[in-house]
Order: structure tokens, then sequence, then C-alpha cells
């Protein structure tokens, strides 16, 4: 892993000639001194751009430039800036905030709360080229356990961690390996769910596109760990310069001979596989993941057995999450005690969100566990565009549900977000905006969740069914008195009876809308009112005579030849040709196009 | 002999008439045997998924029936069996009935199907005829690449129905034969494999296929208005081509690009931020040039 | 024989340290495109285009182009990072072919930093 402080000391020629070896011989004494050997590193530099200035001396990542510096002041600079981390100003060359007009990168709010451990390397390196990421410390690691650790002491030191599984269910990653290692059958397994479904969320493949090594790496750690000597990595179609990254890496990594027989001549193989799915949500859930690799009907099965004991070929194998498998070979260079001082009580380390929505930076983020929402959606999401109110996050995808603002202080953690219900999820995070409809947004998940569910239990396929119907019907205006309790009861039915991870949370969206929401709901059915002004049925569209210039814009661009009006004199929309398709909300400048209930209550 | 009616029926045959012929005669104080060739009672019904004429799901009919048929006292099942005689005339016949061995103690079998799926030496309860697939020479020459990939590999068939559906963009029928045949699986789980994953489809797919993303970013930012902009401009619905074969229009449940939201990606070219004021543009100007087709709104100027 | 021992993933570690810190003289400036699928779908392959034609015409030779992956803020792509030697590197956000041509010539050519474009310098806390 990276040192925490690097000192660009210039030693070129003229830096020399005033005494430049010198100071670095005297900076080298003052950090063993103060045992700093493993966080600072001294780089030589040759000819930075203020030379006259020498011997100079550049601290990274701080920007901070000391100049003309002598032996005597090293103590000092030493002890002051680099141990108690105050910058020593008498020695500066000048502040960076003058000699850079703009922020500093990790100072914007955007990436303030920040804290890489698996996109250590995102931007910083090509996927690409292998060697990049060798130069950032990547399969350091894995030379460190071939060398070094018996597999017991991986494991041991994985546990230790606290690292949980990132997938959502957040299994302890260590106590997985320590079953699966355990469990007599050869050969093992260890697989890398990349299925990433969930719409509404990149991070694996941002991960895999940032750094495929780290992904590997991680890999080939957990297979000397359980003893497996083979690795897939599931991979979803719709990703496909993830796809070629990877495949890259793999051939890089094979070359190199950090994949394949006896690595680093430690006499352990590993040999990984890129298997492309082929579009189906439910192959994100492991059984019916390790199904579609053996093509087979991509169905889940039954647990126990887990994968653990009967897994791919019925062979004992473990999966994790791409995510899980990145955070591998940092823990393994840092240590478990450095991860486990990250985050909270139950929930260790960072955790990948992916930010969308109505946000305004809208992005990939890694933030140690604990944040809250409100930091998320304020602070690093930097608020809702366009004045609008924040009205819920959606968190989990399909399988999670809505939190309003009340709970937006809740501390991100595994326990803590089951209490509110949602899910940690993936980590998925979608910010809807007052001009979002509850009913309708819950009604989209069920869309997708009734379209995905494989249809092997019926509470599932039928169950998603029922409750799609009557979602569409609250949104058509035609809900009935008693539907919410239905919905409710329903939803809760579905959740028992269900065999997989989709069907027993494929309700989540409805429930946790219904809890926080339920006045959306009731206004749908009670006044047949739209609050959000989405569902189409509920709605009319107008112009507003007084703000129409009759630009004439909304008459050329409907779609329905609903739109009259002469040119310079106000448009008028005809309510029974209207398709509510919104093109002349769009395009109208004046913004005359307003939207009101339709049936007035 | 004696003319009188003795009072116990052979049904030959344990199809759903059979079945229901059985359950009647028994209901009327009949003794009945049923005699069936095949390992199960069911016959062909059980492998419907609806029946004639009114759509009703064929299992919901006859999976109570089956379990009437097995518990009822007055019928005995003969399965596995064959008539190998018959004497006597109308109300007084004798039958002689040849029992095949089934191999496994029907006392014991839970019927989970286990030993079917592990029986290495074929994978059908029935023996399948091998049927010959002609393919032209062009097919061949691509299937054969395949067929030597992946003959004899376990889980090969999702990665070879991959390579087919890049040579083809789309599965078409005599090729899944083909397959089938070659690869030595039954053509129902390839069929299976085919219909249950998203990224395949049976029928032609157009030059330029237009996917809209469905992700809930994409969702909350209007994508399900720039699909309807896009169907009502291409004058088809979603899962369609049009006519001369030039778009197809799909939605995908997520790009993985939510940063960019809403997102539509033709064949390889990914648009973020696109509006539905945008369709018009987006489809002239894969129609107009079709060598260098694709228009430059990824772009931030065109963005607000 | 393994194919690699450990003291040689050190060593190239080393080697490759060098360059990419931009130091020994490899390179008086070092371009990275961030090029993740939210970046090309933002448009990232145009200013790829657009940077290799400013360098081909202008014939530079120790300016390094190369790609990377998405650096966390999508909604801002396309997005490039900008290293001069002897600087923090300053990336710059929701770009154009034009702006990138300006950046080109102001920050990699003569050192200046665009700060209407720029969004912040340093690089990202990695834990």
């Amino acid at each position: 892993m990276a040192y925490r402080t690097n000192l660009m000391l210039c030693t070129c020629t003229m830096c020399v000639s005033v005494g430049a070896l010198k100071i670095k011989r005297k900076i080298e004494e003052e950090i063993k001194r103060h045992n700093l050997e493993d966080e600072i590193q001294i780089i030589p530099v040759g000819s930075s751009w203020l030379c006259t200035r020498g011997p100079t001396l550049i601290v990274q990542p701080d920007d901070v430039v000391y100049q003309f510096l002598k032996e005597d002041d090293i103590p000092h600079l030493v002890e002051e800036h680099l141990l108690k981390g105050r910058p020593v100003k008498s020695l500066m060359y000048i502040h960076p905030e003058t000699l850079h007009p703009i922020e500093k990168l990790h100072q914007i709010p955007f990436y303030r709360q920040q804290r890489l451990i698996t996109l250590r390397n995102r931007g910083m390196i090509d996927p690409d080229k292998i060697e990049e990421c060798i130069a950032r410390d990547g399969y350091k690691a894995l030379a460190k356990v071939l060398k070094s650790m018996t597999p017991e002491e991986v494991i041991q030191e994985i546990k230790d961690s606290g690292l949980r599984g990132r997938g959502g269910a957040g299994f302890p990653t260590g106590r997985k390996w320590e079953v699966c290692r355990a469990v007599k059958g050869s050969p093992k397994y260890v697989v890398c769910n990349a299925d990433e479904g969930d719409p509404g969320a990149f991070m694996d493949r941002s991960i895999i596109e940032a750094d495929p090594h780290a992904v590997l790496e991680g890999m080939a750690i957990g297979a000397y760990a359980i003893g497996a000597s083979e690795g897939y990595i599931y991979i979803r179609i719709e990703y496909p310069l993830a796809i070629k990254r990877l495949e890259r890496a793999i051939l890089e990594a094979r070359d190199y001979g950090l994949l394949g027989e006896n690595i680093l001549g430690a006499g352990f193989s590993f040999e990984a596989h890129v298997f492309k799915g082929a579009g189906a949500f439910v192959c994100g859930e492991e059984t019916s993941l390790l199904a579609s690799i053996e093509s087979k009907p991509p169905e889940p099965r039954t647990r126990p057995p887990y994968p653990a004991q009967s897994g791919l070929w019925e062979k004992p194998t473990n999966i994790n999450n791409v995510e899980t498998w990145a955070n591998v070979a940092a823990i393994i260079n840092q240590g478990a005690k450095w991860f486990s001082e990250i985050g909270t009580e139950t929930s260790k380390g960072t955790k990948v969100f992916s930010l969308a929505g109505n946000i305004n930076n809208a992005g990939l983020v890694e933030v140690p566990m604990g944040i809250t929402l409100r930091e998320m959606v304020y602070d690093i999401g930097g608020g809702i565009p366009n004045g609008k109110k924040f009205k819920a996050v959606q968190i989990g995808g399909p399988s999670g549900g809505v939190v309003p603002d009340s709970l937006l202080d809740l501390p991100i953690d595994y326990e803590r977000l089951q209490e509110a219900g949602a899910i940690m999820g993936s980590g998925g995070m979608v910010v809807v905006d007052e001009d979002t409809c509850m009913v309708d947004f819950a009604k989209y998940f069920l869309i997708f969740t009734n379209d995905e569910s494989c249809g092997k239990c019926t509470s599932c396929r039928e169950g998603s069914a029922a409750m799609l119907e009557i979602l569409t019907r609250i949104t058509e205006g035609k809900g009935e008195e008693g539907d919410i309790e239905f919905l409710e009861e329903l939803g809760e039915a579905v959740k028992e009876a269900s065999q997989c991870g989709l069907g027993q949370t494929l309700s989540n969206p409805v429930l946790s809308a219904l809890m926080h929401f339920r006045d959306e709901f009731e206004a749908h059915i009670k006044y047949k009112k739209c609050p959000a002004f989405v569902c189409k049925d509920l709605i009319t569209y107008s112009i507003d005579p007084d703000k129409c210039t009759g630009c004439g814009l909304c008459l050329k661009q409907c779609p329905a030849d609903a739109i009259t009006g002469k040119l310079k004199k106000p448009h008028q929309i005809d309510d029974s040709n209207c398709i509510k398709c919104g093109v002349c909300r769009d395009s109208c400048k004046a913004k005359a196009v307003i939207l009101k209930d339709r049936f007035d209550k | 002999m004696e003319e009188k009616i003795r009072g116990s029926v052979l049904v030959v045959g344990g199809g759903i008439a059979g079945i229901q012929a059985a359950l009647d005669l028994a209901d009327s104080g009949f003794k009945v045997y049923l005699a069936e060739k095949g390992p199960s009672i069911g016959g062909v019904m059980a492998q419907l998924d609806k029946t004639f004429p009114t759509n009703d799901c064929a299992m919901c009919i006859l999976a109570p029936k089956l379990v009437s048929t097995g518990r009822h006292p007055n019928i005995k099942l003969i399965t596995n069996a064959e008539i190998e005689e018959l004497t006597g005339k109308a109300g007084n016949f004798t039958v002689s009935v040849k029992k095949n061995p089934r191999y496994v103690d029907e006392s014991k079998c839970t019927g989970c199907g286990l030993c079917v799926e592990n029986c290495p030496v074929r994978k059908a309860i029935y023996p399948v005829e091998k049927v010959e697939v002609k393919l032209g020479p062009q097919d061949l020459e691509r299937m054969k690449k395949i067929i030597t990939e992946y003959k004899n590999k376990e889980g090969a068939l999702l990665p070879a129905l991959h390579d087919i559906n890049i040579g083809y963009s789309y599965l078409p029928e005599n090729i899944l034969r083909y397959i089938s045949e070659e690869l030595d699986l039954p053509l129902s789980l390839v069929y299976q494999i085919a219909t249950f994953y998203n990224a395949f489809s049976l029928k032609p797919k157009g030059k330029y296929t237009i996917n809209v993303c469905m992700g809930t970013a994409c969702y909350v930012k209007g994508g399900n208005r720039i699909v309807e902009s896009f169907e009502r401009a291409l004058g088809i619905k979603v899962g369609n081509t049009t006519e001369d074969l030039m778009f197809g229009l799909e939605t995908i449940s997520c790009f993985g690009c939510c940063g960019q939201a809403p997102v539509v990606v033709v064949n390889e070219d990914l648009y973020g931020h696109f509006r539905a004021t945008k369709v018009p543009q987006l489809i002239k100007s894969y129609s107009e040039t079709p060598k260098k087709a694709g228009m430059e709104v990824g772009n931030a100027e065109v963005k607000g | 024989m393994p194919k690699l021992k450990v003291e040689d993933l050190e060593k190239i570690s080393e080697k490759v340290k060098r360059t990419m810190l931009l130091r020994e003289g490899t390179g008086r400036a070092k371009i990275i495109v961030h090029m993740g699928t939210c970046g090309i779908a933002a448009g990232a392959r145009n200013i790829m285009t657009a940077l290799l034609k400013e360098i081909e015409d202008k014939d530079i030779k120790d300016v390094i182009l190369t790609t990377s992956s998405c650096a966390g803020l999508c909604s801002r792509e396309p997005m490039i990072t900008v290293e001069v030697q002897g600087q923090p590197p300053v990336k710059y956000v929701d770009l154009t072919p034009e702006k990138v041509r300006e950046i080109f010539a102001k920050h990699v050519l003569l050192g200046e930093i665009v700060k209407e474009y720029a969004l912040a310098f340093g690089s990202e806390r990695v834990a």
C-alpha cells in the first residue's frame, strides 16, 4: 500500500550543489528516529520547476513546498510537519492556496469524506496495463500471502478485519471462507459475483473497469485460503467494457505468471475464467448464478446445502461479491487492525455507493461505514438540482426501500438500514425529488421484479403480478378502499413464502413506500389525485394563457395534434386528444404548460 | 361360461383420457386397472403449458386428477407395462400384461429426479430419436467452430448461445435444433435457456438495436417517456423491430451509467443525458448515413 | 520455474513508479482521460480524439497521453487529469473538444491552470 506521505526531494545538479544529498541523509535519519519509515518515503526527483530556490522539498499529498533548506531545519520540520501535521510556515516557499487558485481535490465536498480502499486505484492507473497496477502495490498482498502466511492465517486475518459481504446480505467473509475450507471435497472453486442486476447500481462495473487486478488478486488470495485452484467471474453481458478489461487483465496476469501454474514460485496454482451472464436479474442470487454457469436453468434452489458445501458442479464453492474481493488485498497489506478501525461497531471498512437520480453530483463514492444519509445526499451529492425538494432516497434497488427525509440522519450500516425498512443491498442509491410519484415508483420496481421473477415459486411469480395489478389500478385512479391493506398482506405473504432473495425482498419497495408515504397512496385512492403529477390518468395538461407567448413550438412538437392556436396568440390543449407525453412541457420556454388534477374533489 | 359382468375394467394408456375414464369408472364402483407403457401416468398433457380452446393451465387441470388416480381405492396402477395378449369378449376379457422391471424400489422412491439428472448415459426418460438438422454451407461453417469448442464440455450451452448470438445477433430456430443434436442436449433445455435470458431473441433483430435504459436513475429522470417517444417515432412497440429491419426497440434494466441518466444505447454507441426531444434526430442520423452513423449527442453542449 | 519471482514484482513496481509519477524526465506532462463506461457515454472518446490530434498537429513528443477509469464524479464527465511535471495533478470536468484544446494549449504546454474548467487539484485520499 502506498505511503502516507511522499517527500519529493529535488536532486538535480543545482540542488545537489547546494547540499540536497546532505538534506536527504538528514531527513532519513530523522524519519528513522521517529519510526516513520513505513509511513513516509523519500522520492528523489529531477529538476522541479523551482530549482533556483534549492534545496527544495515538496510534501505530498499536502502540496507544501519548502525552499532553501538547511540541515539544521530538518529535525524541526520532520517533527512539526510529518509527525504533528503542522506545516512549517517559515520554511515554505509560498502557501499552496496562492500557488493554486483552485480548490484541493480532497477538500471539495464530493471527495472530502471519501476514503478509498476498493477503489484505491481509480483514475490513477491505466487498467489495461498490469505494470501500473503493480507499481501501486498490486499483487503485493498475494506475494505476502504466498511467501509468509498459511491459509489459516489468511482466514484469521480476514475474520479479524470484520469484513462482511458487500453483495447485500453482509455475511462475515472470513467465516464463509472458513466453512468452505473445512468442507471436504475437491476441487474447490471461488466465484466472483459481478452480476450487478440492480437497476441504479454501478459499483461492480466501476471497480472492475478501474482496477480489474484488485478483484483477481483478491480471488487468488481467497482461493489460496480455502484451497481452490480455479475461479469464475460471473459478469453481466451489459458491461462490455468491464468484460474487455477483465479479460485483458487475466491475460496479462497469466503472462506475468501471477495467474496460472506455480504462482511466484510458491507452488500455488490458480486459474480465473470470465463467464458472461445473459441478462437475468435472478442470476445475482448465488444458487441460480451457479446453475447458470453450469448451463442449467438458472433457478434458485433451497439452501442448505450452501454453496460452501455443494456449489459449482456440486463441489465446495465460495462466492463473494466484486467489492468484497477487491477489499481483500488491502486488508492483507495493511492488516486487519487497520481495517477494523474504519467504520462502525458492526460494519467495518468502507462501502462503495453509486449515487444517482435527482442529485447534483451523481457518481461513485466510497465512504467509511457509519456516514449518515444526510451527508451522502447533501454534502457528497450536493443536494437536489433545479431547486426541487428532496423526497426520498431509494437504497438497495428492487430489494430495498425508500428512506424519507425524517430518517436521513440514519448512519449507514447493515443493521440500522434494515431497521428503517431498507437494506444495504449492493449499494445503489437513487435520490428522488418531489416530481416522483411514490406509487408509480413502487409500481416501477414491481414491473421489474415481476418481469425478472424466474417463476419457480408461485408466491413470487403470482404475488408480484397481483401486487402490480393493484398498483396499476391505483395509478389509473381505480383504487379501492382496502387496497392498501391488501397490498400489505400480500407483500408479507410473498416475503414469507418465496425461496430466494428476489422473492423474499420484492415487496420491500412497496412496503417501505407504504410505511413512509401512505398519504400519497391514499390521495390516489380516495381523492383520485397524484400529488406529484405523474400518473397520467389523474392529471391534465393545460396552457396558462397569461404566460404563453404563442411561439408555436409546442404545437409543432405535439405528436398527437392536441394543441391548437394562432401564432403570437395563447395556445390551447385539447384534453381529449392529449396523450400526456409531456413534450409540450419540455419544449415550452415560457413555462406556460401547467399540470392540474383531473378530478377536483 | 357365465355371462355376468365381473365389475372390473382395464384402461389401457395413462394419458388424460385414460385417467379420466379410470376415475369415472372407479367412482361408479368398478375396480379399474390402469395400464401405462411409460414409467408414470400423465401423458402428453403433462408436457403442455395451456390447453385448447380455453387456454387453461394444463397442469392445473391434470395435477388433481393424477393425485386422485393415485389415491383412489378402486384404481390399481400398472406402470411400465405393456399388453401382451387379450382374449375373450365384451364383459369377460382375459388380459396378460407384461410389467417391465423398474429397477427402483417404488415404495422408497420419492420421485426427486436426482438420479435422472445424474445418469451419465442419457438425460431423457424416453429415448429420443436423433433428428438430422440440415444447415446451409455458411451456417455449417460457423457452427463447426462452436461445436468443436463446446462438444462434451460441461456447462457449454450458455457460452455456445452467446457465440451464436454474436454471429447472428439472434438465435435462429434451426441453429438451436442443430446444437441440441450436436451437443447432445434436449431441445427443451436449449429452448428453456434461450428464452430465459433477456440477452437472447428468437426473432431477427434490426440493423440497429435501440436500447433505452430503464434503470432506476433513468426512470426517475424520464426514461419511460423516452421509450414512448421512440415507440411513436418508429411506430413499433418495445420488443419489436421495424418492418425494414432497420431498428429494433428494446429496454434494458440498467447499463450502469446512472451518472449520465437517462441513457440510450444504439448497438454499441452510448448516449448519455438523453432527452425525448432528441429522438427524431437520433433516428435520422442512423437512417441517413449508414456508414458513419451516430451523432455527437453525448457531449456537454447538448446536455442542457 | 515460476515465470515471476517476488523480487521481480518489486523491480517492476519501482520501474513503473518512475514513469507514472513523471520523474526522471520521462515527460513534460501526463494527461489521463477518464474512460469508464460513463465517461464514454458522456463523450470521452471525442476528448481522446481531440487530444490525439493536438499532440499530432503540434508534433509534441514529451506528453504522455493515457487512459484510466471513471474518477467517481460521473455527472461531471467527461473528465481528464492533467499533471505537469513538478505540479500536483489537476482534474478538469464537463469537457468538450474545444475546452480540451484550450487546456492543452494553456495548461499542458504553458503550465497555467485553466481555472474555469478545473474542478480541483491534488489526488484522492486513499485510506
